[in-house]
């Protein structure tokens, strides 16, 4: 990671946008079963900043408390899988790794919930791969419009409703 | 798998939403970009199904193309579905997603760096392990149970 390294990410339609002043830290996967089912996968990829190194520069959390001890923060318009944080006194809160708009930049050094991890997990890299061109023909892709936010900061979003 | 007598329960974490599938296709690892920041994750864990109930609520949908809507509670905000025509379910949505097997990986060209080694990972010390296990045990869950329930929340 550079000097220069800024952390910014959101949801995928982009109501919902942060920015880190730190770098995260322990960035980890979590197979516990809780995790399993609040963001519907195998497992939750998470990392850490203080509550005071995250700045909300767009929109803001819908929150579920998922026990007596933990938020999970989401999307309210798309349902992105955003945030867990420990309730106070805890001072810090876990971003989702791949709501990063580089998480390719951060990557998980442990793993928790192992008692709970899915008997497939271990394996899921070893199934027989292809690429989106083999799935969706050249002209179909051509003509399928994203309407999922880019991977930076953006003036003004949606994009196509401010005449860009 | 037996044809007529098994059956796929799931839904969101919050339990607002649940499903009851009556059979399942292809099951996939997607990686693909707008399933990563869908999910929040490496990609998408998603399984066909047929014969498709919702049981209790409705999702919530997200139009993330033109060509596909992704369903979530909007209560808790579990992702749920694909949808491009047929439904896909995500994985870890289900009662038992350990019942359901990915058997092909999608989109591999936006695979993330680090995605295959996840498995080489090292657990917390037995120390941190221990420590945890006992701040959980005072921690009151939530989270529907993972089978059907006739009354949620529970009073």
């Amino acid at each position: 990671m550079s000097a220069a390294a800024v952390w910014t990410g959101g949801c995928q339609c982009g109501a919902v946008r942060y920015r880190l002043k730190s770098a995260p830290t322990n960035p980890h996967i979590c197979h516990c079963r809780m995790c399993q089912k609040a963001v519907g996968n195998y497992f939750a990829a998470l990392a850490r900043v203080p509550l005071t190194d995250i700045e909300w520069t767009r929109g803001t959390l819908a929150i579920f408390a998922s026990s007596s001890a933990v938020e999970r923060g989401f999307c309210a318009a798309c349902g992105t899988p955003l945030t867990y944080r420990f309730l106070p006194p805890g001072d810090r809160i876990n971003i989702t790794l791949g709501s990063l708009d580089d998480p390719n930049a951060v990557p998980p050094i442990r793993q928790y919930g192992l008692e709970s991890q899915m008997p497939f997990f271990a394996h899921l890299h070893e199934s027989p791969g292809s690429i989106t061109d083999n799935e969706i023909a050249p002209d179909v892709m051509a003509k399928l419009k994203s309407r999922q936010h880019p991977d930076h900061d953006t003036q003004n979003w949606p994009a196509g409703e401010v005449g860009q | 798998m037996s044809e007529s007598a098994v059956v796929y329960t799931g839904g969101c974490q919050c339990g607002a939403v649940r499903f009851r599938a009556g059979g399942l296709g292809r099951a996939t690892m997607c990686h693909c970009r707008m399933c990563q920041k869908a999910f929040g994750s490496i990609g998408a864990l998603l399984v066909t199904v047929h014969d498709l109930t919702w049981t209790r609520g409705q999702p919530a949908h997200y139009r993330s193309s033109s060509k596909v809507r992704r369903g979530f509670c909007s209560a808790c905000g579990t992702p749920l579905t694909f949808e491009d025509g047929g439904v896909e379910i995500a994985m870890g949505a289900f009662d038992n997603p350990s019942a359901i097997r990915p058997t092909e990986q999608l989109a591999t060209e936006s695979k993330i760096s680090w995605a295959d080694s996840l498995p080489n990972l090292p657990e917390r010390s037995p120390e941190r392990k221990a420590d945890a296990a006992a701040k959980q045990a005072v921690i009151q869950t939530l989270q529907h149970p993972d089978h059907d329930t006739d009354a949620w929340p529970r009073r």
